[in-house]
């Protein structure tokens, strides 16, 4: 058939180019587009930022105004959704979107603001509120009150606990 | 038979399992060793030069030769305290560039290297930084120092004819200097390197083990995946780690369908390179529907981003199965359907027969890979030679084409396709449950780890040593156009003008993958120093 073979074949086929964007695009279940965080879910636990592979997501801890910010830049996001898979809260996950052209970097910014709980020890900002909430929620009642404390007031007590435990043994 | 030359030649073996072995020998007896291995069939896969001061050790270079034959992947190591080495370039080609690249990102000397030249680091690096010693920080940017214009000579006698340093169909930095004679192109010379991203040093100094493969994915725009898998079965290598088998099936499910989406994608721009454009649309119209099942299956089009150092992330869904297979056998016959009045023009298969030509021994020589080594007559695939993954356990062919021009490349290529439809209907029906990934596991420092793949292009080696705190304390991807390159002037040599562009892309190339200068004429090197140097010798 050769040449006509194909002639043929591009009549029947006809035009097979994607309205897109006059028409929508059909996207799967599971399409990896822009992530999104939810301010009232997410408890500023960072493991996001710790497994995000282009550091896409930052934190920053202001301990002068006691607030802690998740910081996503969607400019360097690759959308692997490996943040969405350790997210303890449930608070990010991959939208469908996937029109990201922005006039402004800034607009590539999400950022979530958190109040950080000052340690009842040392006074110094330590953690968010939520996060401490979050733990005090699997923990038993007796050890609740360790977390009023930052882990080096923690430290500090735990060994006091324990000196004091073994001058009593002796 | 290996063991008894390694014996031989004194090398201490370090670790074995039945896919590879690491050795180490004396320096005095790497060159007739590497001698030896190549005259009893292994090439040269791999080079990576190690600064090991931080694991208490001194400056060493890992040569990975590989051989089909005796289906192993064999590691020598030799250590330095002094930064000098013997060069085996002289006795094997393929190790060139890989001792240059040693020698500019460690400062490595290669004693009796045939061409001490610069290869990766541009004219304006300071001498005597050496990039990845582990004292230079990953995101340390030295003083340039001023570049010396290259004084570029004219000659008279041939016409010197640039092409470069964009391709015309590939849209990638690369620069070929064409020398013709009247129509007929006498000789070539590459340069690269022109985009070198330092991903070995990102991946050293600010990854973990698990957001390297992110970043292995991106070394390719097209076959990204393939690396990804290397890199995880690289350090599961290292480990010891054994991947449940239906997370096995899913890696040869999106590494095949990677394939196909790579060789339809190639056999596109090839007729579109022939003014061919109505098989261009054919082929990419086809390709578009894999790209869906890709997009599908894993939630994009191209980087699939599914794997981690324990197996997959995510399962494939069941319930997408049977859509899969439908499209794949529709598709399938759409390609035979179309590619049968395709191959009925005789004026289109005259044109790519007889140009390009690779001659057998130039291509072992220089260690050339995957289709372009199929299409000249070598029969390697590291699918069937070093089974990875659960290609054991599934049945193919591998075509190979004794005649070595652009033709035969066309040819292996287009039954890879077929093979590719094959492997995934097998795989996707055969596929067991169960889990798709291990999550209990300890990686041990300081442990050597190799990963191999057949990707579209080729033969992909990973190679990587444990580092603490889930780190890699190195990781040397090597591409398979880095090894297949090299034989593009030889197969450009006697042709016409006009069959340039096909030639060049003809290898599949990848320059973002290899990014690497060479001038090899008959598997030797006939130039050293600046290209300026070079085209005076020419002609000579
Ligand atoms: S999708 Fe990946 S790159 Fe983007 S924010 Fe999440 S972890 Fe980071
Ligand atoms: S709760 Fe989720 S989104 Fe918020 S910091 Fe933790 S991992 Fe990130």
């Amino acid at each position: 058939m050769g040449r006509f073979g194909l002639i043929f074949k591009s009549i029947a086929k006809g035009r097979v180019t994607e309205k897109y964007p006059f028409a929508p695009i059909e996207l799967p279940e599971g399409f990896r587009g822009k992530p999104e965080i939810d301010p009232e879910k997410c408890i500023g636990c960072g493991a996001c930022a710790t497994v995000c592979p282009p550091s896409a997501i930052q934190i920053h801890v202001d301990e002068e105004q006691g607030y802690k910010t998740i910081d996503l830049f969607l400019g360097r996001c690759i959308f692997c959704a490996r943040c969405e898979e350790v997210c303890p809260a449930e608070a990010i996950r991959l939208t469908k979107e996937f029109e990201l052209a922005a006039a402004s970097e800034e607009d590539l910014h999400q950022v979530v603001k958190l109040k950080m709980a000052k340690c009842a020890g040392c006074g110094r900002p330590f953690d968010t509120v939520r996060h401490l909430q979050f733990i005090a929620e699997k923990l038993p009642e007796e050890q609740k009150p360790m977390l009023a404390l930052c882990p080096d007031c923690r430290a500090k007590l735990a060994s006091k606990i324990l000196t004091v435990a073994a001058r009593r043994h002796r | 038979m290996v063991d008894k030359i390694l014996a031989e030649y004194g090398a201490v073996v370090l670790d074995r399992n039945a896919k590879r072995l690491v050795v180490q020998v004396d320096d005095k007896q790497l060159r007739p060793l590497a001698e030896k291995l190549f005259e009893s069939g292994f090439y040269y896969a791999n080079g990576v030069g190690v600064d090991e001061r931080g694991l208490g050790h001194d400056f060493a270079m890992y040569h990975v030769f590989a051989s089909e034959k005796d289906k192993l992947y064999l590691v020598v190591k030799v250590s330095t305290s002094n930064l000098k080495l013997p060069s085996i370039t002289p006795v094997i080609p393929g190790s060139n560039w890989a001792e240059r690249e040693a020698m500019d990102m460690l400062g490595l000397e290669f004693e009796g290297h045939p061409e001490p030249e610069r290869l990766i680091l541009p004219d304006d690096w300071p001498k005597g930084v050496y990039p990845l010693r582990k004292e230079f920080d990953y995101n340390e940017r030295p003083e340039f120092v001023e570049r010396k214009p290259e004084s570029t000579p004219q000659r008279t006698d041939v016409v010197q004819l640039p092409l470069g340093p964009y391709h015309p169909a590939l849209h990638e930095p690369e620069y070929f200097e064409i020398h013709v004679d009247g129509e007929v192109i006498t000789d070539a010379k590459y340069r690269g390197f022109h985009i070198h991203r330092g991903m070995e040093k990102l991946a050293e100094g600010r990854l973990t083990l698990n957001q390297v493969p992110f970043l292995a994915e991106r070394i390719c725009g097209i076959c990204g995946f393939t690396h990804s898998i290397a890199y995880c079965q690289a350090v599961a290598d290292a480990a010891g780690l054994d991947w449940p088998e239906r997370a096995k099936y899913i890696g040869v499910i999106l590494l095949e369908i990677e394939r196909l989406h790579s060789h339809l994608l190639w056999v596109g721009v090839v007729f579109h390179l022939l003014g061919f454009d109505s098989g261009f649309m054919h082929m990419w119209r086809i390709r578009e529907k894999v790209m869906d099942i890709a997009e599908a299956l894993t939630g994009n089009r191209k980087t699939y981003g599914l794997v981690l150092i324990g197996g997959m992330r995510r399962d494939i869904d069941e319930s997408r199965k049977n859509w899969v297979l439908k499209t794949l056998t529709e598709l399938r016959e759409e390609t035979e359907r179309v590619s049968k009045d395709i191959f009925g023009m005789k004026e289109l298969i005259n044109r790519i027969k007889g140009i390009g030509v690779l001659p057998k021994e130039d291509a072992r020589a220089l260690g050339v890979l995957g289709p372009v080594a199929r299409a000249s007559g070598i029969d390697t695939d590291v699918r069937r030679d070093h089974p990875y993954l659960a290609y054991d356990k599934l049945d193919f062919k591998v075509p190979v084409y004794p005649e070595g021009d652009v033709l035969a490349r066309l040819l292996v290529r287009y039954d890879e396709i077929i093979e590719s439809f094959r492997l995934l209907e097998q795989a996707l029906s055969e596929m067991p449950q169960g889990d798709v990934m291990i999550e209990d596991y300890t990686i041990p420092s300081g442990r050597v780890g190799l990963g191999a793949t057949e990707a579209p292009r080729g033969e992909d080696v990973h190679f990587v040593i444990t580092g603490v705190e889930s780190k890699v304390y190195r990781w040397h991807p090597r591409a398979p156009t880095y090894n297949n390159l090299p034989s593009v002037p030889i197969m450009l040599r006697g042709n016409n003008i006009a069959d340039a562009p096909i030639i060049i892309a003809s290898i599949d190339p990848c320059f973002s993958c290899t990014d690497h200068v060479a001038i090899v004429r008959k598997g030797k090197v006939i130039w050293k120093g600046p290209l300026g140097e070079g085209v005076k010798q020419v002609g000579r």
